[in-house]
């Protein structure tokens, strides 16, 4: 018996699969007639000409083999006529890993091109959910999994780091508009609109919460911002786990319902959106009571009926606009951010192909977090790397937050030269600031303080290139900086010159990134010294979390950038104003 | 015509047809066991959106070549496409014409119109084996069932070639080989991929549901302006 000769694994996957199956996935498993009108829709054939395996309809058919081979009557009565085939060991599990999460970002494109309606993203998901299910997968997905199940979100932002965070962008706006009322209300009851994110947005790009918060406070919106479930981004999407996507998604929902709050309006994120405002219902199961909305939205519908008023010859940079993939292919939202972006922007150029039928930033379906298949990644990304460089923009608009890292991502590898940012970043920009709570402009001082003046920082990194880039930065920036190549450098010059903070490389010859942290926290001497970890290898974040000292106070995903590392910096460092000011 | 003729041109179709259609009824008694999923989401934002639009326009897709990008970058292929089904109808309603009916196709026109499209059928089909077996990404898709239903359906076009004048006077022996090929098309098509027609309408009405209740369907794209020669 074929059953018999499966591994436990296997075993399972079948049987995850046969439970999962619903009448739309057997039409796409038993409609397709191999005509190759997907092939050239996908990025991944595009860039790879040469290597027939990225074809969706072939990587549909590692999936659609198995599902012939135990659920179709051709392929049990004759499976060589029409290729089906069990799968049967761990091995096999593996190498269905890596198609359905490492040459595939579940974009969707091939689905629109199919003439018979094959949706093979669906399929691609839910075969990586049943491979889920046994603990198949990347390591990344494992982590990031592991975290919003466990710590409620999926960058594992710690509950005071993100009300910390909340705090100074608070102190931040009250100082900007000399307005006690301008602050971000958090847990208020009653709101028309409570506002969740992407914990992206506190690690990483607090501007754009602060851009949020600054558009809320001059329309005057009664809004709040959640203490728990604010995490509008769900994994359950990219890993597949429906179990992990109701959760998510019902997390929030919950809050709302607790803050008896109107509206929910969902910070600038593709997947977030998809997730909360369309699939997060069919998971849970339940509709939801109350209305779900995108803040471009939100902020489209303030200019438009005037509750704030937008200037945009303050957005001077010639922009282009990239739909993300889940915005536009599975939401059919790609006409509202257009609309916005032209009240924005005084020269908006399209990119071709657009809409539901852009290429996808090639960093979707999780695929920022799969450390293992970046180079594939970004080889398939010279198609989105044509396609931005025929813009001749200098600024790429997207409306996602997975599409700025991806985004970057390309523009950094091919050297593009171009920015990326978000509708609201453009809007916070462009807004006019009315009369009442204009600022007196303040006396210019002749001397200002360079923000990182007088701080000690100690740069710990194996490659020279990345050092001398930190070093740069923060040196820019005021800071004192120490640089060490290797562990026992980095434990000496700790212990010696005490830095304010440390920023520390994982993956380093000899004594490790890991090992070095362990050792400042178990040394009283220099225990409490703040460290920022910079690492290329996400996977090994788990390695740093589950060790049995305090956890750093920073974590950073390398490639880092400027603004990333002196947001971080100045984070880690609780700078709310220039230093001696703190 | 002599017994045999009649029986495999009225008696055999009969029972392929019935077998065919038995073999459907089972078929899509097993499809619908599977559950549909549902939208349980708030309707779109967009107002236009619904799934009876998307419906409709999922099921017209097929006769929009310029709604999809792969059937706009491929013309030659969608052509032929259509001229390949269009012929593959004509054959079966000639295979039901030529017992029941066979004065509508006793103009010699209507035969020779019949002859080109099996002749185009059949040249398109040649060159769809090509295809097949020349590009890599075809060879790694294909499985026997693939080469095997377009190599019936090739050798049956061109076998209707010369059964289109249903001149049995002349030799019953053409005849012959076209009506028992058509009902081994008949019993085979439910166990190949021939019978995607079967499944067409119903991928397509669950894809257009869920793209038309969010505002995906129909489509909509800012196209490129053409360069001018200024």
């Amino acid at each position: 018996m074929a059953q018999n000769a499966r591994s436990r694994k296997a075993d399972k996957v079948v049987e995850r699969m046969g439970r999962k199956l619903t009448r739309q996935m057997v039409g796409s498993l038993v409609g397709c007639v191999h005509c190759g009108m997907c092939t050239d829709s996908c990025h991944y054939v595009l860039a790879n000409p040469d290597d027939p395996t990225y074809a969706p309809a072939h990587k549909a058919d590692q999936i659609r083999k198995i599902f012939k081979r135990n659920f179709d009557w051709t392929g049990r009565i004759f499976p060589w006529w029409v290729h089906a085939e069990d799968i049967r060991t761990d091995a096999d599990l593996e190498k269905l890993k890596d198609i359905v999460f490492g040459k595939c970002t579940n974009c969707r494109r091939c689905s629109l091109n199919c003439p018979m309606g094959v949706d093979f993203a669906t399929l691609n998901r839910m075969a990586r959910g049943a491979l889920v299910s046994v603990g198949i997968m990347p390591e990344g997905v494992a982590i990031v999994s592991k975290d919003q199940w466990e710590v409620g979100n999926q960058m594992g932002v710690l509950p005071q780091d993100y009300l910390e965070t909340l705090e100074w962008l608070s102190d931040e706006l009250e100082n900007e508009f000399k307005d006690p009322a301008a602050r971000i209300p958090i847990d208020k009851m009653d709101a028309e609109i409570v506002y969740a994110i992407n914990p992206r947005e506190v690690k990483y790009d607090p501007r754009t919460i602060s851009d949020a918060a600054r558009i809320f406070y001059i329309a005057g919106e009664n809004w709040t911002m959640p203490s728990e479930g604010w995490d509008m981004t769900n994994f359950g999407l990219f890993s597949g786990d429906d179990e992990l996507g109701a959760a998510v998604a019902q997390r929030v929902y919950d809050r709302v319902i607790k803050l008896r709050g109107k509206k929910l309006v969902l910070s600038e994120c593709g997947h977030g959106y998809r997730s909360t405002r369309c699939e997060g219902p069919n998971w849970s199961g339940k509709a939801v009571p109350f209305v779900i909305e995108s803040s471009v939205l939100t902020m489209l519908r303030y200019i438009k009926e005037g509750w704030i008023r937008v200037d945009k010859t303050k957005n001077k940079e010639v922009v282009t606009f990239h739909d993300s993939c889940n915005n536009a292919r599975s939401c059919g939202f790609y006409e509202e951010p257009r609309e916005l972006l032209n009240l924005l922007v005084p020269d908006f150029r399209e990119m071709y192909p657009n809409c539901a039928e852009n290429f996808c930033c090639t960093g979707g379906g999780g695929a920022m977090s799969m450390s293992e298949y970046t180079p594939q990644r970004l080889k398939s990304a010279k198609i989105k790397a044509d396609q931005l460089t025929a813009t001749e923009a200098k600024t790429v608009v997207t409306s996602c937050h997975n599409c700025v890292d991806g985004l970057s991502d390309v523009i950094r590898h091919y050297k593009l030269g171009m920015k990326v940012t978000q509708l609201v970043n453009l809007a916070a920009n462009a807004m006019m600031i009315p009369e009442k709570v204009v600022v007196p402009v303040e006396v210019p001082i002749p001397a200002v303080a360079l923000p990182l003046a007088g701080f000690k920082i100690l740069v710990v990194d194996d490659e020279p290139d990345i050092l001398t880039f930190l070093a740069a930065v923060l040196e820019d920036q005021g800071a004192t900086v120490i640089q060490a190549v290797d562990g026992e450098q980095a434990l000496a010059l700790t212990v010696r010159e005490k830095p304010d903070l440390v920023t520390l490389d994982l993956s380093m010859p000899g004594r490790n990134g890991g090992y070095v942290f362990e050792e400042i926290r178990n040394n009283p001497e220099i225990t409490s010294t703040r460290v920022c970890i910079i690492t290329g290898k996400p996977e090994l974040r788990r390695l740093i979390y589950e060790r049995p000292v305090a956890p750093p106070e920073g974590y950073l995903d390398k490639p880092v950038n400027e603004d990333t590392l002196l947001t971080s910096v100045r984070m880690i460092l609780e700078l709310k104003h220039p230093h001696g000011n703190a | 015509m002599s017994e045999s003729l009649r029986f495999v041109s009225d008696d055999l179709q009969l029972m392929a047809m019935s077998f065919m259609a038995l073999v459907y009824i089972l078929r899509i008694r097993w499809l619908l066991k599977f559950k549909a999923s549902r939208d349980r989401q708030a309707p779109s934002e967009n107002r236009d959106a619904s799934s009876f639009k998307g419906i409709v326009y999922s099921w017209a897709n097929i006769a929009m070549p310029w709604s999809m990008e792969s059937t706009r970058r491929m013309s030659f292929f969608y052509i032929q496409f259509v001229v390949f089904h269009l012929t593959m109808a004509a054959n079966i309603g000639m295979s039901i014409v030529i017992p029941y009916a066979p004065g509508l196709i006793r103009p010699m026109i209507v035969v020779r119109l019949l002859q080109i499209l099996f002749a185009a059928a059949c040249a398109i089909g040649c060159y769809r084996m090509f295809r097949r077996l020349s590009n890599p990404a075809m060879r790694l898709i294909s499985t026997p069932d693939d080469y095997f239903s377009l190599a019936l359906l090739t050798v049956w076009s061109f076998v209707s070639i010369f059964a289109a004048p249903n001149r049995p006077d002349l030799g019953e022996g053409l005849l012959m080989v076209y009506f028992i090929m058509t009902a081994f098309f008949l019993v085979y098509v439910p166990f190949s991929k021939i019978s995607h027609y079967l499944y067409y309408p119903f991928t397509r009405f669950y894809f257009g549901r869920t793209m038309g209740y969010r505002g995906v369907y129909p489509l909509k794209r800012v196209t490129q302006p053409k360069p001018t020669n200024r």
